[in-house]
């Protein structure tokens, strides 16, 4: 029997022009339902504080981070001094960025932020300004976010922000308890009115009380939590109502003298606005008038001893705010490389610059300029050491 | 899913050599093995229906001619094969098959694809000299089969064995010729160089009768003529990049790849054409894929039509703008970087010629003689084994059918012609590749040459390892006197490290997983190699990061920083702080420890990229040391 072929032109043809036209499509991309909520992103690692007289202050020096060529460094102004000296803590690379908790009776505690392989956070505490380092507690991996670790007012007392929620020490870092993860805090009464996306910042009140701040998605809430006994209650400020409806994030909450001091960003994208709040004694909020931000990212939020707030936003823009009952005030444009702004004593201003190797403290100044170069600090950045 | 270590790795490309040389030598001694049974085969059983040496491609009275079209695509893809596999042979392949030619031609297909694709590379980087010269062998075996069984049961299993090793090729070196992949087109290549090689076989393997008639050649110019209207139609569409010499001031879809290709390391007069074909493509750019878009059209439509008199001038027209596309844009496949292949241009032309020859020079058909199975194979060139009726029925006296009879086998030898015993030589040279490759990938455990060329040489010796006392990651005092009667793997790790010590770390636990019941004998110890965070917590914290808390025998030891220092000082440890936020700089190496307290090796435990495989490679070379002194004293 002889087997007849068809001619399989056509239908060849067809399969490949069906094909062709497949494969066109492959190329084409498709836009992506936007979710529901946009968050901005959190300010970077670089930022100032002061404890006990000493301003602290962490800055990302090197190169590529990509390479891991990045080495944050730490420095202090210690009390009276008009200078900066390098004081990075020894012994691990600092690819990661550092925690700066505060206090810790007469210590300043600080974290290492994981990187490449650790997925776990030392800490190190310095009696004398960071002229010396003590090792020997661990947290969990922190969160990238300036305000991943606090100390209480009772000395032993710490607050981790970790990729699994809030944790609690109570014995100086030996032993931690979980305090709330998202879904736990989503669980109460006070996270159902949030529903939080994730935790922004932890911190203690000054009267000892765990804070824990969050990414809401629901619209109008601010999410900032304080924990008692009996759980997890709403402690935020109420926004006014021009920004009602809209979503709020908390950038930074912590600690200045007698306040708690948050900072939120409403809204997103080219409508993002900042505020920032203080509690009284009366535990309610005041807050300020708000900040246009036309866009621009904020990309470093420092504190001021006495409840300041400097801001480092995209385009070399600066903002301060020196706290309850003040408006936002415009500074001169920021020299290149303005990683933060450290925030007195008195109404002194700098601004810190880093790249690669430098360190450079510049003074507000008189003048077109408005800045004065002050210090230039010289870091042996170790290339090629974590690589 | 590379191993990350260099491409020219000399230990690796040595080790590569070598085992070629030695494949290379069990082929020729396996050729000049069956050549000796044949032909003492027919020294013992002189038939006279074997043909005479040297006349097995010869056509005699009665047997057919080789169809021109089959012998085109025999012979073609049988030097294409050979020629691959002569690539595959560059010391590069090895190492650099995985990150140079898998991964980059992966990199823009869907994640499924990627995930299937990395998968080989993966496995291909976990025993880079089998599967390298596996490669060499599997090709070249391939080529030197279709080359010399001209046709036949041989013949059509060497279609086969094409068919099936394109796709392989086609799926995991081609990632399905890039159709899945944004970008797609003619003159890059597509849908892949190794699916001509599968369509080529799958003609090989064709039965004869099929080549006899010009419906053949019919279908496979109109498959032909589908295949480029529908490039033509593709390169067409609009949004794709092809229409414009530049975009945005930036080159357009073509002149980018070619000016890409052009800055790859090549000779100079080709890397001018190329770069003077983008510039060219770069002012004309319309104008260059009007001609494409239109050529592949015309051609395509003539092939469908398959009207004789536009035959002949659409197969040159290919042939003309295949070749321009081979030298100009596909950079003749194997320059710009690690060629694998010459790329589809070739087998495109092959594949068309081939068609065109089925369908104008149809073999005038014989009168095949009477015969019966028996006769027909003697007759058949490279004929297999054929099967012979029993004489009653079909039934065979006794156990074994007739034609598994030791004088049927002995008649079947003496009557191979010389196609078919080079084809069994082939076929080994196949297997030689293929058989070493399958039992390597069973094998879980990386190939320790990835370990060796980071670690360097091992050096031996046989002195008392210094004792020590020091705590554990539990709290419990260990000296290493203690551990007497095990072998010990002892390492020096900064628990506060980021990059290399947890590497070393699931080096060593995977090492005890593959020791399996023998891991009970071995110790895998770490010594705290850290002056500033060195205490307990750190040790824990470490131990608990790397899921080693649960390894029986595992410890990781510390001590007061005095008590460390002496351990570095008796080991030759440096562990060193450094400013300004970097790690602390240690000796990263590894004794064993023999049962007895002797210090029997040493090797460097850099753990180099740190990859899957070179961490797996490691862990064989820690579990092969370990081993080799489990069993002395």
């Amino acid at each position: 029997m002889t087997r007849r072929w068809r001619r399989p032109a056509p239908l060849l043809a067809a399969a490949a022009l069906a094909a062709v036209t497949l494969a066109a499509g492959c190329g084409s991309r498709h836009t992506q339902a936007g979710s529901a909520v946009t968050f901005p992103p959190p300010p970077t690692l670089a930022l100032s504080a002061s404890a006990s007289g000493t301003t602290w202050a962490s800055l990302e020096l090197g190169g590529s981070a990509a390479d891991f060529n990045n080495f944050w460094q730490l420095f202090a102004r210690r009390p009276g001094a008009a200078t900066w000296q390098l004081v990075t803590p020894p012994g691990m690379a600092s690819n990661g960025g550092f925690a700066l908790a505060g206090p810790v009776g007469r210590s300043f505690l600080a974290a290492f932020r994981p990187s490449q392989n650790i997925t776990y956070s030392p800490l190190v505490s310095s009696a004398d300004n960071g002229a010396h380092w003590s090792t020997g507690q661990v947290a969990a991996g922190l969160a990238g976010v300036p305000d991943a670790l606090a100390t209480g007012p009772a000395s032993s007392s710490l607050l981790a922000l970790t990729a699994h929620g809030v944790e609690l020490s109570r014995d100086g870092g030996s032993g931690w308890a979980s305090l709330a993860t998202p879904a736990s805090l989503a669980a109460t009464a006070a996270g159902r009115k949030c529903r939080p996306a994730r935790f922004t910042a932890t911190s203690f009140s000054p009267g000892g009380t765990p804070l824990a701040a969050a990414a809401c998605t629901r619209p109008g809430a601010t999410g900032i939590f304080a924990y008692s006994g009996d759980g997890w209650k709403a402690a935020g400020p109420t926004l006014p109502a021009a920004l009602a409806g809209q979503p709020v994030t908390v950038l930074r909450l912590s600690t200045a003298g007698s306040h708690e001091v948050a900072l939120l960003a409403v809204g997103s994208k080219r409508a993002a606005t900042v505020v920032a709040g203080w509690t009284g004694r009366s535990g309610r909020w005041v807050l300020t008038p708000v900040l246009r931000t036309h866009g621009q990212r904020v990309l470093s939020a420092s504190l001021g001893p006495d409840g300041s707030v400097g801001l480092v936003l995209s385009g070399s823009q600066g903002e301060i705010v020196t706290g309850p009952g003040a408006s936002w005030r415009p500074l001169a444009t920021l020299p290149a490389d303005t990683q933060a702004l450290a925030l007195g004593p008195g109404t002194s201003i700098e601004a810190l610059a880093g790249h690669q190797t430098k360190m450079t403290v510049w003074a507000r100044g008189q003048g077109p300029a408005g800045w004065v170069r002050k210090q230039v600090v010289n870091v042996p950045i170790p290339y090629g050491s974590s690589g | 899913m590379n191993s990350g270590i260099n491409a020219n790795d000399p230990t690796v490309v040595a080790a590569f050599r070598a085992a070629l040389a030695h494949q290379g030598m069990i082929a020729l001694a396996f050729f000049l093995l069956v050549a000796l049974v044949w032909g003492g085969a027919k020294a013992w059983l002189p038939t006279g229906t074997s043909s005479a040496p040297g006349q097995g491609a010869q056509p005699s009275p009665g047997r057919p001619m080789e169809p021109a079209g089959l012998q085109l695509l025999r012979v073609g893809f049988g030097i294409l094969w050979l020629f691959d596999g002569l690539l595959q042979a560059q010391p590069a392949m090895a190492v650099g098959l995985p990150s140079k030619v898998i991964e980059p031609t992966a990199a823009s297909s869907p994640a499924w694809v990627q995930h299937l694709v990395n998968w080989a590379g993966a496995s291909w980087s976990y025993h880079p000299i089998q599967a390298a010269s596996a490669a060499v062998w599997i090709q070249v075996g391939i080529g030197i089969w279709l080359l010399v069984a001209p046709s036949g049961w041989w013949s059509r299993a060497a279609g086969l064995a094409s068919v099936g090793w394109g796709l392989v090729v086609w799926v995991f070196g081609e990632s399905f010729g890039g159709i899945f992949a944004p970008g797609l087109t003619w003159l890059f290549g597509a849908p892949g160089a190794a699916l001509f090689y599968c369509a080529a076989g799958a003609l090989i393997a064709l039965p004869d009768a099929a080549w006899r008639t010009p419906r053949l050649g019919r279908a496979i110019l109109a498959g032909m003529g589908a295949f480029l209207a529908g490039m033509a139609l593709l390169q067409a569409w609009p949004g794709r990049g092809f229409w414009q010499g530049t975009a945005h001031g930036r080159p357009g879809t073509l002149a980018s790849m070619t000016q890409s290709m052009a800055q790859t390391s090549q000779p100079h007069s080709i890397a001018a054409l190329v770069r003077a074909f983008t510039s060219f493509d770069v002012t004309h750019g319309f104008a260059v894929n009007l001609v494409v878009v239109a050529a592949l059209a015309l051609i395509g439509v003539a092939f469908l039509t398959a009207w004789r008199p536009v035959l002949l001038p659409a197969v040159v027209a290919l042939g003309v703008l295949c070749l321009a596309g081979w030298v100009l844009v596909q950079d003749m496949g194997i320059f710009g970087g690690l060629g694998t292949d010459p790329n589809s241009m070739i087998p495109v032309m092959l594949v068309t010629v081939g068609g065109y020859l089925a369908l104008t020079r149809v073999p005038v058909p014989v009168t095949e003689p009477a015969a019966g199975p028996a006769a027909r194979a003697a007759a058949e060139p490279g004929a297999g084994p054929v099967p012979v009726p029993a004489p009653t029925g079909g039934t065979t006296q006794g156990r074994w059918p007739e034609w598994m009879r030791p004088a049927a086998l002995h008649r079947s030898v003496a009557a191979a012609t010389i196609g078919s015993v080079a084809s069994v030589g082939a076929l080994g040279v196949v297997l030689l590749g293929a058989v070493p490759m399958a039992a390597a990938q069973a094998n879980p455990n990386a190939a320790p040459i990835l370990a060796q060329s980071l670690a360097g040489s091992v050096a031996p010796m046989n002195f008392p390892a210094k004792d020590f006392q020091l705590t554990d990651q539990r709290g419990h005092r260990v000296t290493l006197a203690s551990l007497r009667g095990k072998v010990v793997l002892l390492t020096f790790l900064d628990p506060v490290c980021t990059s290399d010590c947890p590497l070393i770390a699931q080096e060593f636990k995977a090492a005890g997983q593959i020791l399996g019941p023998n891991a009970q004998h071995v110790e895998l110890v770490a010594v705290a190699a850290n002056p500033v965070f060195y205490q307990l917590s750190y040790t824990r914290a470490f131990t608990r990061q790397e899921g080693m808390s649960q390894v029986p025998n595992w410890l990781f030891l510390t001590g007061p920083v005095a008590q460390l220092r002496q351990v570095w000082k008796n080991y030759a440890i440096a562990a060193e702080v450094e400013p300004a936020g970097s790690m602390v700089g240690h000796t990263e190496v590894a004794y064993v420890i023999d049962r007895a307290g002797h210090v029997r090796e040493e090797f460097e435990d850099d753990p180099g990229p740190g990859t899957a495989s070179t961490k797996a490679s490691f862990a064989v070379l820690l579990a092969n040391a370990a081993r080799q002194y489990l069993g002395r004293s």
